[in-house]
């Protein structure tokens, strides 16, 4: 803009100044040539008078002074001539003009160029009373004359006008544009100087309060976003195109080794140097989602890589970690369970086809038939037990939920369990003991039963012959606590944690010769936990065991 | 140009660190698969080796390249020179690795090693220091390079016990099963856990190498030679 008003002002000035110059030229050579001409024509009226009075020998005693004197006889002979020329030799001057119209009318004047243009001739006649003309004549400089001999100092102005024009044109545009440099956007408001930007100065303060207040909003919203994406447990991860963190939550950060603050900016490979992880990037900048499980810091996470496409093809990459640890681990205990009742299921079927296919075939003495009959039974029943086992757990692993909690006598359910069980006790030569009073609780009557049942179960098949099951009742307070204690052959110290795992058996041979499914334990920890109890175990290798379970009554 | 230059030696970290990935895959793997006795962990090692083998011929090459149109002075000049030499010792640490892989696949060893020959102790020393190496040429750090350098002795002390262990093994061993009574190993297992060892004290001295390069490309100082070049 600057250089704009320079130039505007500075070509002004330099058209300004020559059209001056030339007009103020042309009207000063006009007026000098008049000024000569009236001074020419005074000279010739005065000469005429004097050689009027005094002849030719007036002539001889004046100075010409510049002046070029010529007497002209009518018939246009010269008659005298002031300049070095010599009068006789002197052409006719009958036909000059300014002669021509002196004869006819008395006076005369006229003007020629030299021939090269330099001088001009101003020319003045009069005739004299005895029919003779004199000429005065005068030689000027023409105006291309006085231009050509004026050039240098002319030239020397115009370089000085340039350099004055330029100086004030630069200093003027300068000024003009200081105001408008000298703005202040922020506060559009407060500026002073030029009344024509103030509707433009109104505009932007408007646009400028508005572009704020959005500002302000966008902030608003991202810091939201920071926060919620900060405080999610689940790793969160922007990628640019060429792999650059763009964006990187807490729990992203904490889990590649990094704080929230030093990975921006940064490439994931110069955090973490996780293969699998580096792989479902690269995919995933590749423009192909993908998925996958990887381990960080001993723990399973999900990763879910996929790119994120813009108007002109790949933009970045959106990278999401979640935890999936603890579901791993029950999609692999869920695994091994089905694995386990297929297992545990297969052995009591195959043993019922075996002794099945023979009796079919005939090939049973039929002294054997009743024995093999008494294994197929026993086979199924196990088969059963087991079957019933995985029913009740799973059953139990969705809660209970519709099993109606009645006000019910523990010790009774416990009198109950002994007395069905004494066949039981007496084959395997134990004694069945049961201490206690009437204590009544609120819980499911299938639950306790079972809770009870499968203890001292446990008990009696554990047990030595001559040995003893101790099955008591207590009321505690708020609690009713329930105690089997048996004589048995206990179980080691390493094994006392996992009994209450599924199909866990310390002695697995042993288990099952004594029909064994692996799975009572689990449901009595189940029931208990149903009813909000806990169960204590206490045993010595060879001398014996003693769980305990109490729960609330209420 | 020199954007170009940065722009080069920009891709020659992200490759470096990438193989430097590999190989931290390599050895775990093949150390894992010693340890748990998994064949099947073993049999994935050849092709990370193609890997990394690919990677060392691209590194190479674009080392060249920078060499070639940018010539590369002072610090430049240092990570591009210590790049190519840690390629080497990158490729080897994946060469051994496959090495160790390939015995347990042989199956000379029956069983996870017993726990008195501290083989564990060794590989977990030598995964320190395969990425302590890898980690100091990330984050340019001459001091965790230092401390590579010095975790090379726990390496080497490893190694003697593993030796002194394999030699009782070896003298208590029955005439009539071949076998040592007491860790069930027989000769042949014997051989192979000391090559096994052996390897991972060559990848130790690799991992050395590579922390060496690293302080070298960070202060120029060549400690092998002990002196400064540029």
């Amino acid at each position: 803009m600057t250089k704009k008003i320079f130039k505007s002002i500075f070509v002004a000035a330099m058209v300004v100044m020559l059209v001056s110059f030339v007009l103020i030229f042309g009207v000063l050579y006009i007026y000098v040539n008049k000024v000569s001409m009236n001074q020419l024509r005074m000279q010739a009226d005065l000469a005429a008078a004097g050689v009027e009075q005094s002849g030719i020998a007036y002539l001889d005693s004046l100075d010409p002074s510049g002046y070029r004197i010529t007497l002209i006889e009518q018939d246009g002979t010269v008659l005298y001539e002031s300049s070095d020329a010599d009068a006789d030799k002197m052409e006719n001057h009958l036909e000059r003009e300014e002669v021509q119209e002196a004869l006819k009318t008395g006076e005369g004047e006229a003007q020629r160029f030299s021939r090269t243009l330099l001088e001009r001739y101003l020319y003045c006649a009069r005739k004299l009373g005895n029919g003779n003309i004199i000429r005065l004549s005068l030689s000027q400089y023409t105006a291309l004359r006085i231009f050509l001999t004026l050039l240098v100092p002319l030239i020397l102005i115009c370089i000085f006008a340039i350099f004055l024009s330029m100086l004030l044109a630069g200093r003027l545009s300068r000024r003009i544009v200081k105001p408008l440099n000298d703005v202040d956007l922020d506060h559009p408001l407060d500026n002073e100087g030029y009344d024509e930007l103030s509707p433009l100065f109104k505009r932007i303060n408007q646009q400028q309060t508005e572009l704020n207040e959005q500002e302000l909003e966008l902030e608003n919203k991202q810091s939201e976003l920071d926060t919620i994406l900060g405080n999610i447990s689940e790793g969160m991860i922007l990628l640019s195109a060429d792999g650059r963190i763009v964006s990187i939550n807490n729990a992203a950060a904490r889990l590649l080794g990094t704080s929230h603050k030093d990975a921006g900016g940064r490439k994931i490979i110069m955090i973490n140097r996780n293969i699998e992880l580096q792989d479902a990037i690269d995919r995933a900048l590749s423009g192909r989602k993908n998925e996958r499980v990887i381990t960080l810091k001993s723990r399973q996470y999900q990763v879910n890589a996929s790119p994120v496409a813009g108007e002109n093809g790949l933009r970045g990459a959106a990278i999401v970690l979640f935890d999936v640890t603890d579901k791993e681990q029950a999609e692999s205990m869920r695994r091994e369970f089905s694995a386990n009742v297929s297992h545990e299921l297969k052995t009591p079927l195959h043993a019922i086809s075996g002794y099945a296919e023979l009796m079919k075939d005939g090939v049973v003495r039929e002294g054997d038939v009743v024995p093999f009959a008494q294994k197929i039974y026993k086979e199924s029943q196990r088969a059963i037990q087991l079957v019933e086992d995985i029913i009740s757990l799973s059953h139990l692993d969705e809660g209970a939920d519709d099993m109606a909690r009645v006000k019910l006598d523990v010790y009774k359910i416990v009198k109950a369990e002994a007395e069905r069980l004494c066949g039981e006790a007496e084959r395997a030569g134990v004694q069945l003991i049961t201490e206690g009073e009437k204590t009544k609780m609120t819980g499911i009557p299938a639950l306790i039963q079972q809770i009870i049942h499968n203890l001292m179960d446990n008990a009696i098949k554990y047990n030595h012959a001559g040995g003893k099951v101790t099955a008591s009742v207590r009321s505690l307070g708020d609690e009713v606590e329930l105690s089997v204690s048996d004589t048995g052959i206990g179980i080691p110290e390493a094994d006392q944690q996992r009994v209450f795992e599924r199909f866990y058996r310390v002695d697995k041979s042993h288990s099952r010769a004594i029909g064994g499914t692996g799975l009572g334990l689990s449901i009595v920890k189940h029931a208990v936990q149903i009813h909000h109890g806990r169960i204590a175990l206490q045993s010595t290798p060879g001398e014996g065991t003693t769980i305990t379970v109490t729960m609330p009554k209420k | 140009m020199r954007s170009n230059l940065d722009k080069q030696l920009d891709t020659l970290n992200q490759e470096m660190i990438r193989m430097g990935m590999l190989c931290e895959t390599a050895i775990s793997m093949s150390s894992d698969a010693v340890l748990r006795h998994d064949a099947a962990e073993a049999k994935k090692l050849p092709d990370l080796l193609e890997q990394i083998h690919d990677k060392d011929k691209q590194i190479e090459s674009v080392c060249l390249m920078i060499i070639l149109q940018q010539q590369p002075v002072a610090s430049d000049l240092r990570l591009v020179s210590s790049a190519l030499k840690m390629v080497t010792d990158m490729d080897r640490i994946g060469v051994q690795s496959n090495d160790i892989a390939e015995i347990v696949t042989m199956k000379g060893i029956e069983g996870p090693i017993d726990r008195s020959i501290p083989v564990r102790e060794m590989a977990d020393a030598v995964i320190h220091m395969v990425t302590a190496a890898v980690d100091a040429f990330v984050k340019r750090d001459d001091n965790m390079a230092h401390s590579v350098v010095k975790y090379d002795d726990k390496v080497d002390s490893c190694f003697d016990r593993v030796k002194e262990k394999l030699a009782e093994v070896l003298k208590r061993t029955d005439s009539v099963t071949g076998r040592d009574p007491e860790t069930g190993l027989d000769a042949v297992a014997v051989l192979d856990i000391l090559m096994i060892t052996k390897y991972l004290e060559r990848i130790g001295d690799h991992a050395v190498n590579i922390a060496r390069w690293v302080i070298f490309s960070i202060t120029g100082i060549d400690e092998k030679h002990e002196g400064r070049i540029t």
